[in-house]
């Protein structure tokens, strides 16, 4: 028989996940784990299984409606029956793991998006949530929320054709905000995070109304005023193309496109996306229930989010944009995967956007660069004795690269500018804690060594501030290696031998500068380390 | 189209469904008990069918609603039309048994006995049986104008019986009449002691009948008749009845109870004095009166179709296969791994779907199973894999799903051991029917989690197996298993229905589906492709795809339709369904698969579905419909198709004015699609039989190698 299903056991070439164990991956071992996604109008959990090369097999998707937004974005809290219901909800989300014997905290990974953040008794509510179901939610922020979710989408942008080489905008309407993220090809080029949402805009214009849409022009003006920031952020380069992320987008392609399985990227001619917005906002929310089989409070954001992508869409002068089934909760399981097969390309965008900053800042590149190779070649040979996990690499060498940038601010106690840069510029893709650490390896490349009332440090845990003076202790060296600001060690080996750090550096005669610098920075390496520094010009030039 | 309703009444259609079934019933070529099988399954499909539609529409009729059904047909129309075919058949029925089956089994000695036939030895068992047994169970009670009637039980027989009135009211008799309720006497056949060969009985109600006057002593007793009322269903179904009838008319629900009584079946020698008093106090029009020359409640010869001997007059058994995919004692998960395996039963066994959960309970690898239940019973093997699964620490969830009032005490007890052995028990979906038979077990495996699912056609009840043609898919494709998970999700509350992979449900999208892949066979044939569509239901019923189908047929797509029950399309009309056939296989097996063909442009696409194409199970019932994938099943599953629609022996083709004739062919060779099928799974076990006999596999002990 001809058939181009074939039978049930042919699978359709899937980038991003393995959905069916092929013959090759027998071998491999999988482990089941768990993301719940706590957003503005539902809490949704996706269950999947990661092997050991890192992909990821989606199992089981399952969502309940819970309007958390509702509550924040119009009275500021969560009201008791929402938090109780979310409990009803999480109880039954256990029972489901439990199935699949999901168990530990290191295969559940359950996170809460603006609606839990914003509110003002979010602490009542996570407390709740954990007498009552032993979960730990990790409220997490907008820039967290496009970084992870860019991790979803990563692998995708590096197989699908249309993305590459082109400025791509990539659009994630929520409740809460709106995110974007501007991409060409694999590279970020800037990430920005409106406080525009569907709920929020929804609850703040419809104190009025409440079984119909608000008024059309209403919230174009709103989404107008955002969109004219967003052309100004753009500038005069603008965009190739558009791809919009959320499930109001998802639904509308499933609607709209004949042959678009979620797996794939969806063309959508931006005129059906007019007509069926257009559709949309004429109808009554009970309407929009019936007839396309929603809930509630999907039909009430479906509206404002149609709306929102077609507008920037429009202003930006495209005719189609393309759309994507990825989520948040995508990135959250290529991130619980990437622990075990850390993705090194992610920590290269991360970089790309810390050199971004140190062009802004106009730091001195020759010098940043040198102690950032410097940095890593230290790392790499103190990494496996003193068991440090190979992901902070990019912490290290994030702070060396900009540990100078405070000098655009004053120089003198230029260290302490250098953090509070590092905590406000647009740096892509390390989350909050990553960028209050990072920013505190760079604040310690120079003098006093880190005590506990320091602000920042003290909020640290203790395996956080171990790793903070292992990091910045690591930095003075290499900062002390490039002395001379001239580049000229670069090429050193390293060696641990007893009570004794000793680097080797090739071709050199005089190293006092050097030498010397290292002195200056104190004591910091030696007391983290229990190893003392050595230069030593190598043998084979001496030779 | 035109203006002219395009659809027969379905329940006209079905009652047409009903004359097919007597139709056997009255095949000289069939064995005696064959033909009293088919009485009796009459009776119970009349029972039903007076039981769930006549009493909405009686309702209807009774509070002036003159809205006219799809086929333009008002309430009052309906019901006059639905009384004078359903007579006429009772009218057959009683002529079939009386003239045609009974005297052949009296002549194959298998006799019911009458009053005046009662020998000796006889007369004087019954007495002692009656004094010792019959008089204190049964209990008489008086009804007059001033008495409530008594609260009969819908269903079941009573005896009538009429007395010499003592006193007058302004000159006329007052009438003295009880009634003798059998609900709390269990048997019917009352075997006789016999001189000669054979089987000799009397019913109950004859007996009663003949010693009626034991009850009231001093009375002179001028009649004892038997009769049996059939109630209007309960609310529920009710309402499913009329709810496209019906919407917005709720207060026509809470005058139910006046409408309780939709038929009256009494025996013929009733009085005319009698059956008026009856009709009055059950509040009853007079066309509901059915009475009748035959036994009432044919539906009880089941009984004496399953006496033991008499093989002359039963037709031979055919045993279910083992199927060839499935050794005897092959691990199923592993065959599982490597394909899917169809069964159809019952020409193919139940027993892997059996051997399924049993294995699945016993397998330390197994982490959950999630099935729903219908109509079964503690005893059922299913149900104790079941609970031994819970016992054995799995997470075990079951959606049970309580029908009738009548069935829901036994449902609750074994409901309740599910419950006990640690089962987690979900009782139904309020609004919506489970009506969807699926199993999914969730298993580890070293390469992950694998499901494995089980998709049936028919309810997990391995007695309705034997009789009913189901056909069962085994699965452990990946998608399939996350779409049965999430539906098992979505069912018992876990999650909100999510969009499937592979599989449709109702009442989200099977309907759209179905419609799409019409549509696309349509879109096919305009651009000159071949187009067609094969569709085996047990009812087609729902408006929409009616008209889709008409459409297609309009377009030159080539539609036959397989349709065992009702079917409201006419098939046939030139301008309209010229290009629609539209069969109906009434044969020893129920027909009760539904299975689903779409030429889609050379790449064929076959469903199997729990839902006929009825609004209720579209709309108000949860079903699922399953793509069958592998080329080999899709290639099987067309195979039965077209050999239905190929039989010349237990085929009737429906004609433009809804009536239907049997197919009979004198050019081609006689082709009975039921024996075919059977021959088929015969067969495929010899080769498999054939096959394992060149195999020896010695018990080893552990660990011991020949090589």
């Amino acid at each position: 028989m001809n058939s181009e299903h074939g039978t049930s056991r042919q699978t359709r070439e899937d980038p991003l996940r393995d959905r069916e164990p092929s013959p090759e991956h027998r071998a491999t071992v999988s482990r089941p784990v768990a993301v719940i996604d706590i957003g503005t109008t539902s809490i949704r959990m996706e269950v999947a299984e990661i092997s050991n090369d890192g992909s990821v097999r989606t199992l089981q998707q399952l969502f309940q409606a819970v309007n958390l937004g509702k509550d924040t974005f119009t009275t500021g809290s969560l009201q008791k029956n929402t938090i109780e219901k979310c409990v009803r909800i999480l109880k039954s989300y256990r029972q489901v793991l439990n199935e699949f014997q999901i168990t530990k905290d290191d295969q559940i990974r359950i996170v809460a998006t603006s609606s839990v953040r914003e509110a003002e008794n979010r602490l009542t509510f996570l407390d709740r949530i954990y007498s009552a179901t032993g979960f730990q939610i990790e409220p997490i922020e907008e820039p967290d929320v496009v970084r992870i979710t860019y991790l979803g989408i990563q692998p995708f942008l590096r197989v699908e054709s249309a993305l590459s080489d082109r400025r791509s905008l990539i659009v994630e309407v929520g409740g809460g905000s709106t995110e974007l993220l501007l991409v060409q090809g694999e590279d970020v080029l800037a990430s920005h995070t409106y406080r525009l949402g569907t709920v929020r805009l929804w609850e703040s214009l419809n104190r009025m109304q409440s079984t119909h849409m608000p008024g059309r022009e209403i919230m174009a003006d709103r989404i107008n005023q955002m969109v004219d920031q967003i052309q100004h952020q753009l500038g005069k380069e603008g965009v190739d193309q558009m791809v919009a992320l959320g499930g109001d987008m998802r639904f509308a392609a499933s609607h709209l496109l004949e042959d678009w399985t979620p797996d794939e990227l969806g063309r959508l001619p931006l005129q059906e996306l007019d007509r069926f917005a257009d559709l949309i906002l004429h109808q009554s929310f009970d309407q929009i229930v019936r007839k396309f089989r929603l809930s509630y409070d999907d039909a009430a954001t479906l509206g404002p989010a149609l709306l929102v992508n077609q507008t920037i869409a429009n202003r930006l002068g495209l005719d189609h944009l393309l759309v994507t089934r990825f989520s948040l909760r995508d990135g959250l399981l290529k991130e619980m995967a990437s622990r075990e097969t850390w993705n090194t390309s992610f920590d290269e965008q991360i970089l790309r956007s810390a050199h971004e900053v140190a062009r802004k800042f106009h730091l001195d590149l020759r010098h940043a660069e040198q102690v950032e190779l410097l940095s890593r070649k230290l790392f790499a040979a103190l990494r496996t004795e003193f068991g440090i996990d190979v992901r902070h690499e990019v912490l290290l060498r994030t702070a060396a690269l900009l540990h100078e940038s405070g000098m655009y601010l004053e120089s003198s106690g230029y260290h302490k500018h250098s953090m509070y840069i590092m905590l406000h510029c647009e740096l892509f893709g390390l989350s909050r804690r990553g960028l209050l650490l990072a920013s505190l390896v760079a604040r310690y490349h120079r003098r006093a060594s880190p005590k506990p009332t320091h602000q920042g440090y003290d909020t640290l845990s203790r395996e956080e501030r171990v790793l903070v003076r292992q990091l910045a202790a690591i930095l003075r060296v290499a900062d002390a290696l490039d002395r001379s600001r001239s580049a000229r060690v670069g090429d050193i080996e390293c060696e641990i031998q007893e009570r004794r750090f000793v680097i080797n550096v090739p071709h050199a005669t005089d190293l006092s500068v050097e030498q010397l610098a290292i002195k200056q920075k104190g004591s910091l390496f030696e007391d983290i380390f229990g190893l003392q520094v050595v230069l030593r010009p190598s043998r084979k030039s001496v030779s | 189209m035109t203006d002219t309703p395009q659809l027969f009444n379905r329940e006209l259609s079905w009652l047409e469904f009903n004359s097919r079934v007597l139709g056997e019933a009255r095949d000289a070529s069939l064995p005696l008990l064959e033909r009293l099988k088919f009485l009796a399954i009459t009776g119970s499909n009349l029972d039903e069918f007076f039981k769930v539609r006549v009493g909405g529409l009686q309702l209807l009729h009774r509070r002036g609603v003159s809205r006219h059904d799809p086929s333009g047909l008002s309430p009052g129309e309906q019901l006059r039309r639905i009384h004078e075919k359903a007579r006429a058949m009772v009218g057959e029925q009683s002529e079939c048994y009386l003239n045609e089956v009974e005297p052949g089994l009296t002549a194959a000695g298998l006799r019911r006995v009458t009053g005046a036939q009662l020998t000796e030895k006889q007369q004087s068992f019954l007495r002692t049986l009656f004094r010792d047994e019959i008089f204190s169970v049964l209990t008489p009670m008086r009804i007059g104008a001033d008495v409530n009637f008594p609260l009969l039980v819908h269903e079941s027989l009573s005896v009538c019986v009429r007395m010499q009135p003592i006193e007058q009211f302004d000159g006329v008799d007052v009438p003295r009449i009880a009634v003798i309720p059998f609900n709390a006497y269990p048997l019917r056949f009352i075997t006789l002691p016999s001189d000669g060969g054979g089987y000799d009985y009397i019913l109950l109600e004859d007996a009663v009948c003949l010693f009626a006057d034991r009850f009231f002593k001093g009375e002179t007793i001028l009649e004892s008749v038997p009769f049996r009322i059939t109630r209007n269903a309960d609310l529920a179904l009710q309402e499913e009845q009329a709810s496209d009838l019906m919407s917005g008319m709720e207060d026509l629900l809470e005058a139910r109870k006046e409408a309780d009584c939709v038929r009256l079946e009494i025996a013929e020698n009733a009085s005319e004095e009698l059956v008026e008093f009856l009709r009055k106090l059950l509040n009853l029009d007079p066309n509901g009166v059915y009475p009748t020359s035959a036994p009432l409640d044919m539906s009880a010869f089941w009984e004496l179709v399953g006496i033991s001997g008499f093989d002359e007059l039963k037709i031979d058994e055919w045993l279910p296969q083992p199927s060839p995919e499935i050794p005897p004692t092959a691990d199923l998960f592993e065959i599982l791994a490597e394909r899917d395996v169809l069964l159809y039963h019952p020409y193919q066994s139940f027993e892997p779907v059996i051997r399924f959960l049993e294995q699945a309970a016993a397998d330390p690898d197994v982490l959950a199973i999630k099935q729903t239940l219908y109509r079964t019973s503690s005893k059922s093997p299913i149900v104790s894999a079941l609970m031994k699964a819970a016992e054995n620490g799995k997470h075990v969830a079951v959606v049970v799903e309580l029908k009738a009032r009548f069935d829901e005490a036994r449902n609750i007890a074994w409901a309740k051991d599910l419950e006990r052995a640690g089962v987690q028990v979900i009782y139904g979906i309020k609004g919506l029917k489970t009506h969807a038979k699926v199993c999914v077990v969730v298993r580890r495996e070293p390469q992950g989690i694998r499901r494995y699912c089980h998709f049936g056609t028919g309810n997990y009840n391995e007695i309705t197996a034997r009789i009913y043609r189901d056909a069962s898919l085994f699965t452990s494709d990946n998608e399939l298993g996350s779409d049965a998970v999430n539906f098992m999700y979505a069912i018992t509350g876990y999650s909100q229905p999510n969009r499937f992979h592979k599989l449709d449900a109702a009442p989200m999208t099977i309907r759209s589906k179905l419609l799409e892949l019409i549509e696309g066979e349509i879109e096919r044939k305009k651009q000159n492709q071949p187009a067609e569509i094969m569709v085996k239901v047990n009812s087609l019923v729902d408006p929409p795809l009616i008209e889709a189908l008409y459409r297609a047929s309009q377009a030159g797509v080539r539609i036959r339709l397989n349709v065992r029950g009702a079917c409201c399309l006419i098939p046939g009309v030139a301008g309209l369904s010229e290009n629609i056939d539209v069969v109906s296989i009434i044969d020893r097996f129920l027909e009760h698969a539904r299975i689903l063909y779409f030429h889609h442009g050379g790449d064929p696409q076959l469903f199997l579905s729990s839902a006929d194409w009825m609004p209720r199970n579209l709309d108000r019932r949860l079903e699922l419909m399953v793509p069958v994938e592998s080329p080999e099943n899709r290639e099987r599953l067309i195979d039965i198709l077209k050999t239905y629609f190929r039989d010349n022996q237990k085929s009737h083709r429906q004609k433009k004015d809804g009536s239907y004739r049997r197919i009979r062919s004198k050019k081609k060779m006689p082709l009975r699609s039921q024996e075919i099928l059977f021959r088929e799974a015969i067969d495929d076990s010899i080769r498999i039989s054939q096959a394992s006999r060149t195999v020896f596999v010695p018990h080893l002990a552990d660990g011991e190698s020949h090589f």
